[in-house]
């Protein structure tokens, strides 16, 4: 699976359209030509690539079971800030 | 002597450095700071962005407490949404924190409003599982003005006509609107309206566009924040009130059987919101340390260890720096601008808030002043990324798309002198040099304010942003005394008010902040929205609807009971005028009383409901009136002078003169005076027209209509409906309660319902044509019938007292050779003082070249940063609606002030 400039941790949200690199500050498209990551790629927090998230559907819907009561979540949930996160 | 040098001479004899004023020119201001730069330029490519990341937490924590009490649970479902949002912090930011992950970045509200999602479910779904684009599609961006996005492209699905969703977020969207389906305010409200007797006459009335705007859209702002407790507690210091208060309170009802109890649950929903509060600082902390720790670059790394620093400390304790005070109140701005779909939500008078922060830190040498002026340039572009997801009606037809953070300043302080502090000064350097939409500033204009002060503002004032606008200090203070005195006001609380919203003057109170060995005496916002009521009823349509009798000939509908009689007089018209509007304003604030009951107890504030004096206090939310003054909720108008002057052509042409039956002047009308529709022209500028074949048959009486008299000439026979109108309907919009039990007033801003509503209207016996924006503002004379200067409009729009309203809205369009120079100034500030002295309570300029305006229309491209004053906002001129850039090209343009 080729990784995106937006599943880097290195990545500062801007718009649904671009963002920023962190380190270069360069502004990085989130589709298309030149939105693949580069080798300095550090994988962001989401839910997606937690430990909890399970059985994603056809449009990443999936499981989260990290909580107390299991509910449902989506892959591009950013999860830097859960407090039970765990990278898969 | 020449004139400069008497006017120098005189501004020398009272105190004011005359060199430095002459010195204020568009080149000698000082360019923004460069990190702010940096930021406008990302700004000004950026696109107005949904994501789903706290309607998803929201909706996930509620349903998981199921059960719960409503505050407690909405509490901990806010708490969770905004801790567990992504954090973006931006290079060169010295401010932070966002609405959400994006930098104008909004959300739904599906708890508010769900039925759109839900009923377009299948086809939102379709958009998501389309075929994934060619990488040209995928980058080919059609979205146009500015960053609204209005059509969808590449991979972005177009919402509201504003923003951009992306596609992989459109499940997420569809299904957390799927727990709302049915069980939303504004279902809830819809189901409960039907038995509202007269349903049907609102239905009739909101599909007609006679009124515009259901409450439930937007349930808060238009008000003042409070940043007071936060400032002088800090979180923990709340979350220990909290504790304090539950012992105190849970199980004990104190004597009041109905409220009592419900103490007890306020508290804990306050201490789980400050413990939220204090994590989303903490977040922010958090991503900083990170940032910091893989910058190479000193000074941004020093940048974030300085944000990190920040934010650390005030996620736990009250602030003790001016960096740290003023963070704090971005952080409570973003926490009540967050829990519900807003605008208005007004910054109130900052400057006077945070004075004794920013005293110590220059005292002691901790920040200088220039270090202050730059933080303020980023506050600036922080409050202008503040964005509003509503529908496409709501955030276009109403508000095109700005969310009126209103910043005020001057006024009086709590002993009744001038409250100008030099913080202020900074606050309008900041605006003159960062020159952004938001905040907009507005000056509480006294006879005691300092005259240096006001100079620098007028200074401001000419660069042509739109802001600061001018508002009455005394007036303001009448109304407060007028409307709020039932709820125990008294002339120390009258002094604190200033503006929330755009225009609308809200209740205030002082609160003393102990802070640097003393205690200040803080204004801040003491009461809830005024930003729900019966908004915006088209006056011109009302009476176009008399004469017609009910009957809109656009929708080829009954729209209003005919009222079946006679018209023979003026005051048969008059009296059909108030009787429909009667029918109109009982209804709609019925169905609006019922929307507003169902959210403030499904979806109360929470972060206001502990930011808002004297809610701690009692125990009790904003919804439950809590605050310390509710009589908010107001009648909305819109096309006041369209109006006054199709009743003076009437009066004119039909019953005095009585050249034309009032058949002939309704023939005439309906066939829109043989000139083509804007509807068919796409022209919605009053001064253009297109003759059809039957131009000549009605030239005649078209020019009757045009040369009757106009408001704005100091010409009685046309003010003295003004004065009809206003005295009229103060005793009428009191004689209606709001869902608080307190009589509704008028508020008289049209904000951009004048293009909307105007759509609607047909042609009037002003010769106003069918499908052009209505006259803006209350008292603005419509474009082109003011031809007695400036000083004649100033004569007819005080023919009444401005104190007795909420407001009274003036904007004026002054070419900017009109206030060149030194004396330029003086003479905008003479503009200003004249109508003040006369009472009139706002005014505000567009300082602009109209010839600028119609390239700007024509080449869009060239003018990406060029800002209109629209009614009492200012706002990008390409994210603007055509029927507003007409209008407001349109609007007369005085070369002599």
């Amino acid at each position: 699976m080729i990784m995106k400039h937006i599943d880097c941790k290195n990545y500062i949200y801007l718009d649904c359209e671009k963002g920023m690199c962190a380190l270069s500050k360069a502004i990085l498209p989130i589709d298309g030509k030149g939105s693949d990551a580069c080798p300095r790629f550090v994988t962001a927090e989401k839910c997606g690539c937690c430990l909890h998230f399970t059985n994603p559907d056809s449009h990443n819907l999936g499981t989260c079971n990290g909580f107390e009561k299991e509910n449902w979540t989506y892959a591009s949930c950013g999860a830097a800030s859960c407090e039970h996160f765990k990278m898969k | 002597m020449t004139n400069e040098e008497k006017l120098n001479e005189l501004l020398k004899q009272r105190g004011i450095n005359p060199e430095q004023l002459t010195a204020i020119t568009m080149e000698d201001i000082l360019a923004q700071a460069e990190g702010c730069t940096h930021l406008m330029d990302i700004y000004y490519t950026l696109k107005n962005t949904v994501d789903m990341e706290y309607p998803y937490w929201y909706n996930r924590v509620w349903q998981e407490n199921d059960g719960d009490i409503t505050i407690v649970r909405r509490a901990k479902a806010m708490a969770a949404a905004l801790s567990h949002m992504t954090v973006t912090i931006q290079p060169y930011e010295k401010l932070v924190m966002n609405k959400t992950r994006n930098v104008r970045g909004a959300f739904p509200f599906p708890w508010v409003t769900a039925s759109f999602f839900n009923a377009q479910a299948e086809a939102l779904m379709s958009e998501a599982d389309a075929p994934a684009l060619s990488e040209a599609d995928a980058v080919s961006i059609v979205g146009e003005g500015g960053g609204n996005v209005t059509k969808s492209y590449g991979n972005i699905i177009s919402l509201a006509k504003k923003f951009g969703i992306r596609k992989e977020e459109i499940p997420v969207l569809v299904e957390v609107s799927k727990s709302w389906n049915g069980n939303s305010v504004e279902e809830l409200s819809n189901k409960y309206a039907r038995y509202t007797p007269g349903y049907q006459l609102e239905q009739n009335i909101m599909e007609s566009v006679l009124c515009m705007f259901d409450s439930y859209c937007i349930p808060q702002g238009r008000e003042v924040m409070n940043y007071y407790l936060p400032l002088q507690y800090g979180w923990d210091g709340i979350i220990d009130l909290c504790d304090q208060r539950i012992e105190e309170t849970m199980g004990e009802s104190d004597g009041d059987g109905i409220l009592g109890m419900g103490r007890g649950y306020y508290y804990v929903a306050m201490k789980i919101i400050a413990q939220g509060m204090s994590k989303w600082c903490q977040n922010y902390a958090d991503r900083a340390h990170y940032l910091a720790s893989i910058e190479t670059d000193a000074v941004f790394k020093k940048n974030y260890e300085e944000i990190e620093a920040v934010m650390a400390h005030i996620a736990h304790k009250a602030p003790q720096t001016f960096r740290q005070a003023l963070q704090l109140t971005l952080a409570c701005h973003y926490g009540v601008v967050n829990e519900d779909p807003q605008s208005g939500q007004s910054i109130g008078r900052i400057g006077q808030v945070l004075q004794p922060f920013y005293e110590k830190d220059i005292r002691e040498g901790i920040t200088t002043e220039e270090e202050v002026i730059e933080l303020l340039e980023f506050y600036r572009i922080k409050i202008t990324c503040i964005e509003c997801f509503a529908s496409a009606g709501v955030t276009g037809g109403v508000l095109s798309g700005n969310t009126f953070n209103n910043l005020s300043l001057g006024g009086l302080n709590r002993d009744g002198l001038s409250a100008v502090t030099p913080l202020e000064y900074h606050i309008i350097e900041a605006g003159m040099r960062c020159r952004t939409t938001q905040p907009t500033l507005s000056i509480l204009y006294d006879e005691k304010t300092p005259e240096s002060f006001l100079m620098k503002a007028a200074s401001c004032t000419k660069l042509g942003m739109g802001y600061p606008a001018w508002m009455n200090n005394q007036t303001g203070m009448n109304f407060m005394m007028m409307n709020y005195g039932p709820e125990g006001m008294n002339l120390q609380d009258a002094r604190a008010w200033c503006l929330g919203g755009c225009l609308e003057s809200s209740p205030c109170c002082f609160l003393p902040l102990e802070y640097d060995g003393k205690i200040t005496w803080i204004p801040g916002g003491a009461g809830p929205t005024a930003g729900s009521g019966v908004h915006f009823v088209g006056l011109p349509k009302v009476l176009e609807l008399v004469l017609t009798n009910g009957y809109d000939h656009r929708m080829k509908r009954q729209i209003l009971p005919a009222h079946n009689r006679k018209l023979d007089s003026l005051e048969a018209v008059q009296e059909e005028w108030v009787n429909y509007l009667k029918q109109i304003i009982d209804v709609v604030n019925k169905v609006n009383n019922l929307q507003m009951d169902i959210w403030r107890k499904h979806c109360m504030p929470i972060v206001n409901s502990l930011l808002k004096p004297d809610c701690f206090t009692k125990g009790r939310d904003l919804g439950m009136m809590g605050g310390r003054y509710n009589a908010t909720i107001n009648f909305e108008s819109c096309g006041t002078i369209t109006f006054v002057n199709a009743l003076s052509s009437l009066y004119k042409n039909v019953y005095k003169d009585k050249k034309y039956t009032l058949e002939q002047m309704l023939e005439a009308m309906l066939h829109n005076f043989g000139f083509k529709t804007s509807y068919e022209t796409g022209v919605f500028s009053p001064d253009f027209r297109e003759a059809t074949d039957e131009a000549s048959k009605y030239a005649q009486i078209f020019a009757d209509c045009l040369n009757a008299p106009k408001f704005g000439n100091a010409d009685w026979e046309a003010d003295q409906f003004l004065k009809w109108y206003e005295d009229t309907m103060f005793g009428l919009t009191r004689s209606f309660q709001s869902y608080y039990g307190k009589p509704l007033y008028m508020c008289q801003i049209s904000v951009s319902t004048h293009g909307p509503q105007g759509f609607v209207t047909l042609a009037d016996a002003a010769g106003r044509l069918a499908g052009t924006t209505y006259s803006d503002g209350s008292v603005s004379a419509a474009a082109g019938t003011d031809k007695n200067g400036i000083y004649a409009i100033f004569e007819s729009a005080t023919v009444y007292d401005h104190g007795t309203q909420q407001n009274a809205q003036m904007n004026l369009k002054l070419h900017p050779s009109a206030v060149n120079g030194v004396q330029g100034t003086r003479k905008l500030l003479d503009i200003v003082r004249a109508y003040m002295r006369k009472g009139g309570f706002h005014v505000q300029f567009n300082i602009v070249d109209s010839k600028t305006l119609r390239d700007a229309q024509a080449k869009p491209e060239n003018y990406r940063d060029l800002m209109v004053r629209v009614a009492g906002f200012t706002q990008y001129w390409c994210e603007i609606g055509k029927p507003i850039q007409d209008e407001v090209i349109y609007r007369t343009e005085y070369e002599n002030a």
